[in-house]
């Protein structure tokens, strides 16, 4: 668990920054572009650290953001092992331990 | 026009970085041990939503000029290209009828001759391009996993 607050940055984390509310999780998401996680990709102008209130589809759009889908005909889903997270749901909902591996999964457009 | 087998070779070893560590996070079996200048193949395993197993081979020869052709066979790899070893949800030919699989133009006897193969790595509509070998096993992974029963 951390006490970081979802986006903030780097300089922020080593300030040693306290807040209060909801527990916090950090994350990994699995892109077929890369890992995002607390250190990569190094320019990532957020890290996957959420209060555990948070909706999956908050994470959806932050890793889309991070490695840069930015196309709106495709499909993205968040995969926790073999199973399909629902956006509407919370982190919490899913008891996603800290440092869960998820993975992102994207669509094409279709033929 | 051809690709010399070792850029082919060279070009799937690195995109097979990335793609390795996709599979492993989603739970994909993905197998490039027989990956060679004689065999520019591996094979990936996924599974649908009822935790049934399809295995797809891709052939990656004149890769990346031209796309992998992916085929799903059984689990001894002898069989190959009948519907029952095709998840459901895609084309009946069988094919993946996607931009990324040679099967799916007509060259290959699919059903696609609006589509030019050094085109393949552009978007479909307003989608996102799947433009390399981590791209295609994200898209398949996405189907399938969310697909029930067999293609026949």
């Amino acid at each position: 668990m951390t006490t970081t607050a979802h986006g903030a940055d780097a300089s922020q984390d080593e300030a040693g920054d306290e807040r209060h509310g909801p527990p916090h999780v950090q994350l990994q998401v699995q892109t077929p572009r890369g890992l995002w996680s607390m250190t990569e990709p190094e320019e990532a102008p957020r890290r996957p650290d959420y209060p555990i209130s948070t909706k999956i589809q908050v994470v959806i759009d932050d890793a889309r953001t991070v490695f840069k889908f930015v196309e709106n005909d495709s499909k993205y889903t968040l995969f926790l092992g073999g199973e399909m997270l629902a956006p509407e749901r919370t982190l919490a909902s899913y008891h996603i331990a800290p440092d869960a591996l998820l993975v992102l999964s994207v669509q094409g457009g279709n033929a | 026009m051809s690709v010399p087998v070792s850029l082919s070779l060279e070009t799937v070893r690195c995109e097979l970085a990335a793609a390795t560590a996709y599979a492993a996070a989603a739970g994909l079996e993905l197998d490039a041990s027989e990956l060679s200048e004689n065999t520019l193949q591996f094979h990936v395993v996924f599974w649908n939503m009822q935790r049934e197993r399809f295995t797809a081979e891709f052939d990656c020869r004149d890769y990346s000029m031209y796309p992998p052709t992916i085929e799903f066979v059984d689990a001894t790899r002898t069989l190959r290209g009948t519907p029952a070893l095709y998840p459901a949800g895609f084309h009946g030919m069988p094919c993946v009828c996607a931009r990324y699989n040679r099967k799916a133009y007509t060259e290959r006897g699919g059903p696609h001759g609006d589509w030019r193969l050094v085109d393949w790595q552009l978007p479909t509509g307003n989608g996102v391009a799947i433009d390399s070998l981590a791209m295609i096993l994200s898209d398949l992974h996405s189907k399938i996993s969310q697909s029930a029963g067999r293609l026949g």
